[in-house]
């Protein structure tokens, strides 16, 4: 569509309102940057289920911020642990509501979090060039069930408490290192407020850090080597959209590339649209 | 296939991007927003509906659980351990494996080997192919791990076990259902708060381990009290190789009760 | 800093074409390194005032000449690194480089940076991890008046086994009978609730009689009868112990874990626990074989004990 020309007002207020934005580009290329990711071009047949993955990315983040606000109110002390959920949950403005978002967060970001290894898996999207991306993946699903159960101790409840007992005899279970690892995840040859100290560290800190690292390299990962396309599409079939040179929608396939791989039985056939 | 091959088709994906995609705003970034709403709506949802069903006190259960569980007690012996329930998969699988040789099977063994498989999927599928209708492979492993993973994660949410402190309060329910008479009464009590139910079931109480029957319906078996009072003191010498302990510890009189008690049982009224 | 002197009667100093260098000697530091000996040996003893005096005056005069060379005329001594000159390039290109200096870059600063990370993170690393395997004592617990476990009865015991832990943290309930006086020694049979499987808390076959609560040093002990015992379950994956903690069904990989214990004025007190692979026989004759506290789940006999060491740190 035709823009009109503006005018030279127009043209001054909006040089006045670039201003900042030229400034910033000129020093660190982040405009650059945040126009390449939103401008990219991704596949033609991108669908809702490529929506899974931005998804999980949201619960995190629901998981980061209402994380970082309890954290402001919860004590934890095995002595005080326990009356800070109490007082979170019924005394504090909105407590319940952040500490509730919290907790089924976490449910909802493991649910997401399959559902988009799923759709992964059954669009072949962790083939070449994206197996890095794919163990990046299953590195971040351990992550984020690790998060999972180091934050389940936190409440100290009863359901907390007897949890982590059956959690870290199962990894105490581990021939040769077991009883090793036992102690160390204990912080000791019972389980007491070193325990709950080292999970929350772990929770708060060691885990969370991983995870936002991993997280932005699997993003960086996604834009750099392009979003995949549904398998349905001609497209993943290995067809090739060529002009045909009769107009600029006009579009022509070519008969998939021979692979040698082994797909069974692929037709080749020539199909060229009127 | 050969690597030149892949990047190959590697560029021919690059190009038919360029040529036919749509840029990633406004298409496909107006999809991923409507998600996070929905996403974000769904958590404010459950948040609000645990909290406003579920009550005050530790336990108070509401549709989504209750606000909080009793205050941790190390030395506690009437509680039910159990993980989150994204966990419940593995929590079954220790009640599957239950050999002392097989543990570490289920604790270590099986999650490590699932997990190693996870990771080297990109390995060991090195094709092309993504058209789902020509990899079964792929979709056959995804529908059995989907389903397995399912199958275990329910039956680890309605795994039963029973807390002798709980199932006091089931006695009155029992005499209804079951039509007890009331000299059944003590023997249903001592029956709820001794440890049967761990291993036996009643009428849908109780672990089941152990090859434990059910004793909904022990009284229309025709043993006579006498043989209840016989097996509870001395159970391999009536069910041969059976692992239940001797209850010879009790007084005659609560056998008694006991025994009056399983031979009245005859299962819910109406048939069962 | 000498260069601009002028000295009477003789040509003045040709201001040089480039900016004048100290050449690179030891006197200035050392001479530094004298003065700060003097001012510390005068405050703490004359000895090390007299050595730094030595110094200063040494290294001073060392200085000194070295830097007025140039107006004296006098001069400098080869310097180690070769001049940048026609002829030295020449001479470069053909001798091998055996240590050049980008090399030793490299190498130091790798070295030194390794050094560093090492100097931060092994003392953090051991800080994370030693605390968890040193100091694992089990102390005792007072269980009260040994009138409290009547013969043959067995009790639930529930204490708290280290009252230095905060709160509920260390609770613990075992479950206790007292066998009587066999070959003059008091017999108990201590049992401790966890199971021995995954850790859940196995819950007692008998029934339980109201609670007494007893004072003692441990803090408060609660005592209840079991009224005819038989066995032990588990709620969580279906493990079954019989009256002297042995595995019946299920599948805890070796008995219940036990505690040892002492009578002493007249008090039962319990020791250390201790894992058990089996027990053979009852009560006061009971054989137990007893093993190094291991965590649930750790096999302590058969052929799968090879892959639990010990736990050798906790004494």
């Amino acid at each position: 569509m035709a823009r009109q020309r503006k005018s030279k007002r127009q043209q001054q207020l909006q040089a006045l309102i670039m201003a900042p934005i030229d400034w910033l580009e000129e020093r660190s290329g982040l405009v650059g940057a945040v126009k390449y990711f939103l401008f990219r071009r991704v596949p033609a047949e991108t669908n809702w289920f490529h929506t899974l993955g931005s998804a999980t990315l949201t619960a995190f983040l629901v998981q980061l911020v209402t994380g970082v606000i309890l954290a402001m109110y919860y004590k934890p002390d095995p002595e005080s642990a326990y009356s800070s959920i109490q007082t979170i949950t019924n005394d504090l403005t909105l407590g319940w509501l952040v500490r509730g978002m919290h907790r089924w967060g976490a449910s909802v970001f493991i649910i997401l979090l399959f559902l988009h290894m799923g759709r992964v898996f059954l669009f072949g999207a962790y083939k070449y060039p994206r197996e890095l991306n794919w163990l990046i993946g299953v590195i971040l699903l351990t992550l984020a069930l690790a998060e999972g159960l180091t934050g389940y101790l936190l409440p100290w409840d009863q359901t907390a408490y007897w949890a982590t007992v059956v959690a870290i005899n199962i990894n105490a279970n581990a021939p040769i290192a077991g009883p090793f690892l036992g102690d160390f995840l204990r912080g000791g040859a019972e389980i007491g407020g070193d325990t709950l100290a080292r999970f929350y560290s772990l929770h708060m800190l060691v885990i969370p850090g991983g995870l936002i690292g991993l997280i932005t390299l699997h993003l960086y990962l996604v834009i750099r080597l392009g979003v995949t396309e549904p398998p349905w599409t001609r497209a993943a079939a290995g067809y090739e959209f060529v002009e045909d040179g009769r107009g600029p929608v006009r579009k022509g396939l070519v008969e998939p590339r021979p692979r040698g791989n082994g797909s069974i039985g692929t037709p080749v056939r020539e199909e060229v649209r009127p | 296939m050969s690597s030149e091959e892949q990047r190959r088709q590697f560029e021919l994906y690059k190009k038919n991007v360029a040529r036919r995609g749509k840029p990633f705003y406004p298409y496909a970034m107006f999809h991923d927003t409507v998600m996070s709403l929905v996403v974000v709506s769904v958590i404010v949802g459950l948040a609000s509906l645990w909290y406003f069903t579920a009550g005050e006190e530790p336990g108070d259960s509401g549709v989504l659980g209750p606000r909080y569980a009793d205050e941790s007690d190390p030395g506690t012996i009437s509680f039910t351990p159990r993980p989150d329930w994204y966990f419940y998969f593995l929590f079954y699988l220790l009640r599957i494996f239950k050999w002392p040789e097989s543990v570490f099977l289920a604790t270590v063994g099986i999650p490590t080997i699932l997990l190693i498989i996870l990771l080297l999927v990109p390995f060991f599928d090195r094709r092309r192919e993504r058209r789902l209708a020509r990899r079964p492979v792929a979709v056959v492993a995804a529908l059995l791990v989907v389903a397995s993973m399912g199958v275990l994660t329910y039956k680890g949410a309605t795994a039963k076990e029973s807390i002798a402190s709980e199932n006091l309060a089931k006695v009155p329910e029992w005499q209804a259902t079951q039509n007890l008479p009331q000299d059944a009464l003590p023997g249903a009590r001592i029956f709820a708060s001794l440890t049967c139910l761990n291993c036996h079931s009643y009428l849908g109480t109780g672990g089941g381990f152990a090859g434990a029957p059910d004793l909904s319906a022990e009284g229309s078996k025709g043993r006579g009290i006498d043989w209840q009072i016989g097996h509870l003191k001395d159970p391999p010498a009536y069910t041969p190789n059976s692992p239940m302990p001797s209850f010879a510890g009790l007084t005659d009189q609560q056998l008694r009760q006991l025994a009056v008690f399983l031979e009245a049982s005859k299962g819910p009224k109406g048939g069962g | 800093m000498a260069d601009e002197l002028e000295r009477p009667g003789e040509e003045p100093v040709e201001p040089e074409a480039e900016p004048h260098l100290p050449s690179p000697t030891i006197w200035p530091f050392a001479f530094a390194g004298g003065v700060a000996l003097l001012l510390v040996g005068l405050i703490i003893n004359w000895i090390l005032a007299a050595i730094g005096a030595v110094l200063v005056l040494v290294f001073g005069f060392l200085w000194i000449r070295e830097a007025t060379r140039e107006v004296r005329r006098v001069p400098a001594p080869v310097p180690a690194e070769p001049a940048v000159s026609e002829l030295a390039v020449v001479e470069e290109e053909e001798e091998p480089e055996r240590y050049p200096r980008s090399v030793f870059l490299e190498m130091s600063t790798l070295g030194v940076g390794a050094l560093i990370g090492g100097i931060v993170t092994v003392p953090a690393l051991g800080f994370m991890i030693a605390p968890a395997f040193v100091d694992q004592e089990y102390g005792e617990v007072d269980l009260g008046p040994l009138a409290n476990f009547p013969q043959n009865e067995w009790v639930t015991a529930t204490f708290q086994s280290n009252r230095a832990e905060p709160g509920n943290v260390s609770k613990r309930t075992a479950f206790i009978r007292n066998n009587g006086v066999a070959d003059g020694v008091p017999s108990m049979t201590i049992i401790s609730n966890r199971c021995a499987h995954m850790g859940c808390p196995t819950q007692p076959g008998g029934l339980l009689q109201k609670p007494n609560e007893v004072q003692t040093d441990s803090g408060t002990v609660t005592l209840r009868v079991t009224q005819g015992l038989s066995g032990f379950t588990c709620p969580c994956h279906g493990g079954a112990y019989d009256n002297e903690g042995n595995r019946t069904a299920g599948p805890p990989v070796r008995a219940l874990d036990r505690y040892e214990f002492l009578i002493r004025e007249g008090n039962l007190v319990l020791g250390k626990p201790y894992s058990v692979g089996k027990v053979i026989g009852e009560g006061a004759n009971a054989k137990i074989e007893a093993y190094r506290l291991a965590d649930p789940g750790q096999h302590v006999d058969g052929p799968e004990k090879v892959f639990y060491p010990p736990k050798f740190w906790i004494p």
